[in-house]
């Protein structure tokens, strides 16, 4: 056997704590002594959870971050093998139904540091500005209590700190580019960039992903292998356990992991004391803190809520309003499979890689409203014949005769936008979980508008798969991305967060997580569930440091000072945008001048 | 959950890999057989209507092998790997009976007769540990029983149909007979045995059993190399990632023609996308 190139790979290292091969967790953990009341205790340490202790901890407040997975040691922990990767997922029994039942597991949310960011492809496009104002351009849906402008100098802020590689000259929404290089076209590219140039549909290649193309503070480059949603044990592909966490705990923030908050409680005087959780040992514990912020997922974040119910919130904490667990989103999801006569191997490269907006926004001359977006995908062996024994209805002989064609087949996802409807929510079920805490029910149903982009997208995928040059072509329905259910709103009758994340009813609960997007685009979601988790950070510092008028603020100042280090005189390529920006003086932060 | 000996059958399937034992032991001793195999399970040649004989590494990547390449994968990697390939869990979930049957499903599930006999991938062992350690996908559907259950009812349900098709017990059925039981799952329409399959969606039964079966074959390196997957690949990546182009330590194709054996159905494929039950265990993607 041919010895390795630079000698067997050493592996996790014993007291030594490895997120990545060469980056080490590098202070020892601040521990609060317990019982001492903290000035933010943060529910979920996953996408958003991850940037918000980050920045709160590094503008200097105390912060606890109970996670109820693991603080992965991703040397010891990860692999890099499909099945081997299941403890990735929130595998927790939740109940699904109604007309379209969502399949949750791999195919929705993490569990353990990072959360879902551990297990994402990384797409990071923006959401589009017509997305904030839905219902007063198309009669749909709700606008959002922001703009696009709002939110810009978080997309940019994020876009270094994850950092995102893609394009210099982005054509869709709001125009822009990126500061890393794109990635260059694995198999599945190929076919996408092929089949749109063939129809003359705009398409972009190599990101905008959230994977290194270059080396990033102690985080490689990517590898090209390809694993991308079993984590990324380069470190390559950001998590907010390798972009945030070190950060984090850098600047005194204290991590709990295998702790599960199993309900928020309410102080006499209305506003929330802390919350009680099980400890790794099944201890029943208490963390006091000023002020508590939820960011457990779309469905975790309104099941707490729900499972906190008490005198005076008997519906669910913070759901005056009616409309928690409701107004949940996925996003279609459909993959459209294509059979090349000549080699693919879509396993190698990351499985996002390139997409194409054109079909994005609202286009009169479709029956529908809103739109879709048509991704690179790269399923691995065992998720291909999951999605074959549904596309081509193979077992069998047929599966086997399939999978020995693995190498020949490219996959291509749609990601349409399906509009938030009352009837899609999560509850509580009547089966209770290990620590007998009633799960949540997730009820699903699409309506017509949601089923004409499926359609539509699918159509569009296929022509696309044929014009690159596959000659059997399939798709199988599916979904993708949970959000919503506790929806930010600029009126307290009908949403539950405003649009810092602060609950309309208790002035010191927030909700900080995907949960409160009151509408989706058709944009994969984590690149704006951790701008917003910055700028909710960004509102409770201001907040903070303003005590004597707390509420008042709507413009507060975009601290980019809080960045983790690495990012400083990371630069990001200033174009002329279509659109005037009203936030001038956000284009303008240190780190943007590089 | 019952614990019964089942030491014998398992240190069988972990020395020879079990597929190959029901198969052969429902059968009478005096069939024609190629390299152990019965005939009529094997796969043929197109143009001449020959049995293939059982390969070693079925597929086209001749010579291609994943866990050659082992040093260089990183330690975890290596161990749950390894660990897969040489020490397939014992069954503890399923009584003798139980997996009896269950045997002879996934033989027809995922059929591995062109598999040499020493050269087949456990399938219910890996199965049964998922049921009797609990693991469970993270969800449930509201028309479903818990997983275990749901397995216990199909195999009541399974052999039903083998009774009203005039058998003792699903093993004793002929292929055509266990393809036709099967494929009635695949529609969603039990042959017999209503009075199992109302307490459960029959085609979302079959969706978990072809997820689990294929969750078990395609994790294993044998069958990485019959696919020309190229397994593992940290910390060394792959640099070769346009036209399909092999790594210098994959391999190059080479097709053969082949077909199913004559018995089977299941080498016809109908799509399940339009059915209600289509995205029920797909997995993530993007
Ligand atoms: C296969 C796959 C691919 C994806 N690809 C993309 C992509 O390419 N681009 C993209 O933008 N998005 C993608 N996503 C979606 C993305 O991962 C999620 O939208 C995002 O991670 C959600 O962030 P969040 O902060 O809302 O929740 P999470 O990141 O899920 O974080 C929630 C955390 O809270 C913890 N938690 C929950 N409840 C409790 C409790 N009671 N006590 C303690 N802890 C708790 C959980 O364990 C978890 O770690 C993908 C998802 C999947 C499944
Ligand atoms: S392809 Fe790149 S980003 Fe994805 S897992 Fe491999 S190294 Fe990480």
């Amino acid at each position: 056997m041919k010895e390795p190139l630079f000698g067997a790979f050493d592996g996790a290292k014993p007291d030594e704590h490895y997120v990545g091969p060469i980056q080490r967790i590098d202070a020892p953990m601040r521990h609060y002594p317990r019982g001492e009341a903290v000035d933010f205790v943060v529910v979920g340490v996953g996408s958003a959870g991850g940037v918000l202790i980050q920045r709160l901890a590094k503008a200097g407040f105390s912060v606890v971050g109970l996670e109820a997975g693991p603080f992965w040691d991703t040397e010891r922990d990860w692999v890099s093998d499909e099945a081997g990767s299941h403890g990735l997922y929130w595998n927790d029994l939740r109940i699904i139904g109604g007309s379209d039942p969502l399949a949750l597991g791999a195919n929705n949310s993490g569990k353990g540091v990072g959360g879902g960011s551990v297990h994402w492809a990384g797409f990071t496009p923006r959401l589009h500005p017509s997305d904030f104002r839905v219902r007063s351009d198309d009669g749909v849906a709700v606008d959002w209590p922001i703009s696009y402008d709002d939110l810009k100098p978080y997309y940019e802020l994020m876009e270094r700190e994850i950092p995102v590689a893609g394009p210099t000259y982005y054509p869709w929404g709001d125009p822009h580019g990126y500061s890393y290089a794109p990635h260059p076209l694995g198999g599945v590219s190929q076919t996408l960039v092929r089949g749109c140039t063939r129809l003359g549909i705009p398409v972009v290649a190599g990101g905008p992903v959230a994977i290194n193309s270059g080396s990033h503070g102690s985080r490689p480059h990517c590898i090209y292998r390809g694993f991308c949603i079993q984590g990324c044990k380069v470190g390559a592909k950001q998590s907010t356990l390798v972009s945030h966490v070190p950060d984090a705990i850098r600047h005194g923030a204290e991590l709990r992991d295998k702790c599960m908050v199993a309900r928020i409680n309410l102080g006499k005087d209305g506003r929330v004391t802390g919350v009680t959780y099980y400890d790794e040992h099944g201890q029943e514990q208490e963390q006091r803190a000023s002020v508590v912020i939820v960011s457990g997922y779309a469905i975790e974040t309104p099941r707490l809520l729900l499972n906190s119910a008490c005198p005076g919130f008997e519906q669910g904490l913070a759901n005056s309003s009616g409309t928690l667990g409701k107004y949940l989103m996925a996003q279609i999801g459909n993959v459209v499979f294509g059979r090349f006569d000549d080699l693919v191997r879509m396993y190698k490269a990351p499985p996002a890689n390139a997409l194409t907006e054109e079909f994005y926004e609202t286009d009169p001359r479709n029956d529908f409203v809103r739109g879709y977006a048509i991704q690179t995908v790269g399923p691995l062996p065992i998720s291909f014949a999951q999605h074959m024994m549904v596309a081509q209805g193979a077992w069998g002989w047929g599966l086997r005769r399939t999978m020995m064609d693995y190498n020949h087949w490219s996959a291509l996802g749609v990601l349409g936008e399906i509009l938030p409807w009352e009837d899609n929510t999560v509850t509580l079920a009547d089966v209770r979980d290990g620590f007998g805490l009633p799960v949540a029910r997730v009820t699903f149903n699409l309506h017509e508008n949601d089923h004409k982009i499926a359609q539509a997208g699918v159509q569009k995928t296929e022509e696309i798969m044929r014009a690159a040059g596959a000659t059997e072509v399939t798709q199988e329905p599916r979904y993708a991305h949970l959000v919503g259910g506790a929806r930010m709103g600029a009126d307290a009758s009908d949403s539950v967060v405003n649009s810092f994340g602060r609950t309309w009813d208790i002035p010191n609960l927030y909700v900080c997580d995907g949960s409160i997007l009151p509408t989706q685009g058709s944009a994969n979601p984590g690149l704006t569930i951790q701008a917003l988790a910055a700028r909710t950070a960004d509102y409770l510092i201001s907040e903070r440091e303003n005590a004597a008028a707390p509420t008042a603020a709507t413009r507060i100042p975009v601290r980019y000072s809080l960045s983790p280090s690495e990012v400083a005189g990371r630069g990001m390529p200033r174009l002329k945008s279509r659109r005037p920006t009203t936030f001038g003086a956000g284009a303008l932060g240190p780190g943007s001048r590089g | 959950m019952k614990t019964h000996d089942t030491r014998s059958q398992s240190s069988q399937s972990s020395q020879s890999g079990q597929s190959g034992q029901a198969s052969q032991m429902s059968q009478q001793g005096d069939a024609e057989r190629i390299g152990g195999v019965e005939v009529e399970r094997l796969p043929r040649d197109p143009r001449t209507g020959q049995a293939l004989a059982p390969r070693m590494q079925p597929g086209y990547y001749p010579g291609f092998s994943t866990l050659s390449q082992q040093s260089f994968w990183d330690e975890a990697t290596r161990a749950v790997v390894l660990k897969r390939v040489n020490q397939p869990p014992p069954i503890t979930f399923f009584d003798a009976d139980e997996a009896r049957v269950m045997q002879t499903v996934c033989d027809r599930v995922l059929p591995q007769d062109d598999r040499a006999p020493d050269r087949r991938i456990p399938i219910l062992n890996t199965i049964d540990e998922r049921l009797a350690s609990g693991r469970i996908n993270g969800y449930r559907y509201a028309d479903m029983p818990p997983d275990p259950q749901a397995y216990r009812l199909a195999i009541k349900g399974i052999e039903a149909i083998a009774q009203s098709m005039g058998a003792t017990t699903f093993t004793e059925l002929n292929l055509r007979q266990q393809d036709l039981t099967l494929k009635s799952l695949h529609d969603g329409h039990p042959i017999a045995g209503d009075e199992y399959w109302r307490q459960m969606n029959a085609r979302r039964f079959w969706l978990m059993l072809v997820s689990d079966c294929a969750g078990a074959y395609y994790a294993h390196p044998w069958a990485w190399d019959e696919i020309g997957f190229g397994g593992p690949a940290y910390p060394r990546g792959y640099m070769r990632l346009r036209d399909g182009q092999p790594e210098p330590w994959e391999k190059v194709e080479h097709r053969y023609e082949w077909e199913a054996p004559p018995e089977s159905l299941s080498d016809t494929m109908e799509s399940l996308s339009d059915t209600p039950e289509a995205s029920s265990f797909t997995p993530g993607t993007h």
